[in-house]
């Protein structure tokens, strides 16, 4: 029966793997003096197991077992014949548990047979190392004298991915380390396994060719809030509190490098946003308020592009967001008219995603929606973060007058009240796909801020 | 003399090149055959192959060759996960592209991979769904497939309509090699003025053997030490890209790759020269 396993690894399995997918492996002299071994690799891909039977001298064929999850070879019943006449496995059942798989390899290491593990214990993330589970230190803790040979494989990641249907003809590299002998506690030989796996790793990828880096894609915060609940404050402030280079966008441009405030170029579309906004704000009635403050939220939306593209910064703040500013405001003029499903369908017209036809009712009802469409102004940025600061209409209204400043069409109460309302609909609609804090803005700036810089740090941590 | 088929002086080359290896091998070390010689190997045995035995056996072993270029081109260069359809319909358009030349249907072999395959790629690219880095990948898919899969195509077809001619290709881009290889002519312009001095005289000595006339004989002495300067040229910055180092060729890191390098551009030029003066076919 060996001869035969033999002749069908010689002759079947190695010129299949090498004609097809071509296997390169360096270090094979580290094996060849070995009579008994624990070989260690990563796993990626079904094809690893074979590959690393064709790494192996002849005459180790037959005396060395591979760990293997049963449910993956069970179906179809003809494959897992061949396997296990092929390989002989050690079957683990992972419904089960590891012990008795453990006693099983024991057992044959006594024997005086090899062993090839996979520590990773499952199909890892393409190319990268995994935490390795406890079985590996286990064995080894347990039999001193069997030296673990870490083997490094790249390429069955690409030639036969997990979620791939039919493996591809791509070049497999194995590299096999110096064999090492591991005494000390289980936990302890696992991660110096895993640090020699890393470094053999890291010598492989170095040959990696690597296209141009993703553009930089900074994470962009909004807050959002009636007038005077100290979004603008609040903004700022944050944009002073993360390391790396934050911008904050507000009636000001300002930048932040390491938590210090440093220069800024000037851009021209902040100067003519400057001057729009100052219109809007002496404007005497919501009529004549409507127009400027439209262009100046979507020169606010253009400025944000600038700002990506000129200062790169890691994180930007912005003391309101052009669209959901926008969208609030189009709820305050057609309050009945709005709900959330309009909300969302208007929020994915303005954004570029929502494709709808010329006659859809959604535009009939607001025009502005046409119009803004008519004019090709419909990609505004959604902010990947949004924190809204719920305020008191009534205590604004305090601080606006305490200000001494003129007061502007709409800053009276029962607009504001009608605002906040639907600053509460915009974020009912954001929250099914976007990062959302909700703070009651009477609390102190301290404490908000401190809320807010937990929540920007999650939401950081969820993009990337 | 002149008149034996091309296939003895590929044989004599043959045993010329097992010479060397076999004296590479017993002088320990001592003595390397120079990686180039892998190509040669494959060619000269095509050629002899061709010529003696089947067209057919010749062509599907450039076939191979042809798809072990383009494995290892596509295991080197960056590809995304999401662009495996097209990866395989390049591995499909090997086959598909050296049946055309089997059943010697030329105009369809010429556009197959300018337009049929280079619009299906992009296809098949898209198919993978991510858009993100799209003309990267279909960009180094059409490259892969032009270099390895169109050029070694077209040594096949020069081969399909003279093994002569493809034998003296084959010498004359050797010799260009070696002389880029030897170091001892340091300036570009002097590199290849003289293989230039070395192949005219070669092309024009043999005129009467390869049956092409005297003056296209010269050109093609000039012009195959330009285009192997400029495939070098080019493929050099190529593989210095993909990361494959001259000094430490591996098995799929570069080394069927960097043994073709100087062939890829003189096939197809040679090809069509020949083929447009020599009035080849139905023009």
């Amino acid at each position: 029966m060996d001869i035969l396993r033999k002749a069908l690894h010689l002759l079947l399995i190695r010129p299949l793997l090498h004609l097809l997918f071509g296997v390169n492996v360096v270090g094979r002299e580290n094996l060849e003096e070995l009579d008994q071994f624990v070989l260690a690799a990563n796993h990626n891909s079904h094809l690893d197991i074979f590959l690393l039977y064709s790494a192996l001298p002849l005459n180790k064929i037959a005396r060395t077992h591979a760990v293997a999850a049963r449910d993956y070879f069970s179906n179809p019943p003809w494959l897992f014949k061949a396997v296990q006449f092929l390989l002989r496995p050690v079957w683990i059942d992972r419904s089960e548990g590891g012990i008795t798989a453990i006693k099983e390899i024991q057992r044959r290491l006594d024997d005086g047979r090899s062993i090839i593990i996979f520590p990773e214990g499952t199909r890892g993330a393409a190319g990268e190392l995994q935490a390795f589970q406890g079985g590996v230190g286990l064995i080894a803790c347990h039999n001193p004298d069997v030296p673990v040979v870490p083997v490094y494989l790249e390429g069955p990641e690409r030639a036969f991915p997990k979620s791939a249907p039919v493996p591809l003809p791509l070049w497999n590299h194995i590299t096999i380390g110096p064999p090492q002998l591991l005494r000390g506690k289980s936990k302890e030989i696992s991660s110096r396994l895993h640090d020699h796996l890393e470094a053999l790793a890291e010598e492989e990828r170095a040959y990696r060719q690597r296209r141009m880096a993703e553009p930089h894609q900074p994470l962009s915060v909004a807050v959002i809030g009636i007038d005077s609940s100290g979004k603008s404050t609040l903004s700022r402030r944050l944009a002073g509190c993360f390391e790396g280079d934050s911008c904050f966008i507000g009636d000001s441009l300002e930048l932040f490098k390491d938590r210090a405030p440093c220069d800024a170029q000037p851009l021209v579309a902040n100067e003519v946003r400057k001057w729009v906004g100052r219109q809007a704000k002496s404007a005497k009635s919501l009529a004549h308020y409507k127009i400027p403050k439209l262009a100046e939220l979507l020169l606010r939306d253009r400025l944000l592009s600038d700002v990506h593209r000129w200062y790169r910064p890691d994180r930007i703040f912005m003391d309101g967001s052009p669209l959901l500013n926008m969208v609030g405001w189009a709820i305050l003029y057609h309050e009945d008219a709005f709900t959330e499903n309009i909300c969302a369908a208007a929020m994915d017209i303005l954004t570029g995603q929502h494709v709808c036809g010329k006659r859809d009712p959604i535009l009939k009802k607001f025009p502005e929606l046409e119009a803004l469409r008519k004019l090709n102004l419909t990609h505004l940025h959604l902010p990947d973060a949004v924190i809204f600061l719920d305020v008191d209409p009534v205590i604004c209204i305090e601080r606006i007058t305490a200000r001494g400043e003129k007061v502007q069409a709409h800053e009276n109460i029962e607009k504001l009240t009608k605002l906040r309302k639907a600053y509460h609909l915009v974020c009912d609609v954001v929250q099914q796909t976007l990062p959302v804090l909700r703070l009651a803005g009477d609390e102190s700036l301290e404490k908000l801020t401190e809320e807010a810089v937990a929540f920007i740090r999650s939401a950081d941590n969820e993009t990337n | 003399m002149l008149d034996v088929s091309p296939s003895i002086y590929s044989l004599i080359a043959l045993f010329v090149l097992a010479g060397v290896q076999l004296a590479a091998l017993f002088s320990k070390g001592r003595l390397e055959a120079p990686s180039a010689l892998r190509s040669l190997w494959i060619f000269f045995s095509a050629i002899a192959l061709a010529d003696w035995f089947s067209f057919c056996g010749a062509m599907w072993l450039l076939a191979f060759v042809s798809f072990c270029a383009l494995r290892e081109y596509l295991s080197l260069v960056d590809i995304r996960l999401e662009d495996r359809w097209g990866i395989l319909a390049s591995y499909l358009s090997i086959p598909f592209m050296f049946y055309l030349i089997q059943i010697e249907w030329y105009g369809f072999f010429i556009i197959a991979i300018p337009v049929y395959v280079f619009l299906l790629m992009p296809f098949f690219v898209a198919l993978g769904g991510r858009s993100q880095g799209i003309v990267f990948s279909v960009g180094a898919l059409n490259f892969g497939l032009f270099f390895y899969v169109s050029c070694i195509g077209h040594l096949a077809y020069l081969l399909f309509y003279s093994a002569r001619m493809t034998l003296l290709m084959v010498v004359a881009v050797a010799i260009a090699d070696g002389v880029y290889t030897s170091g001892k002519f340091k300036s570009l312009a002097l590199r290849t003025l003289v293989r230039m001095a070395i192949l005219c005289p070669l092309y024009v000595s043999l005129a009467r053997w390869t049956a092409i006339p005297l003056v296209h004989s010269a050109m093609l002495g000039i012009l195959i030490p330009v285009s192997v300067c400029l495939g070098r040229f080019t493929l050099h910055a190529v593989e210095q890209d993909l990361g494959i180092r001259a000094d430490r060729l591996q098995p799929g890191r570069g080394r069927t790759i960097d043994g073709l390098k100087s062939y890829l551009f003189t096939a197809p030029i040679v090809f069509h020269y020949l083929r447009w003066f020599l009035k080849w076919g139905d023009l």
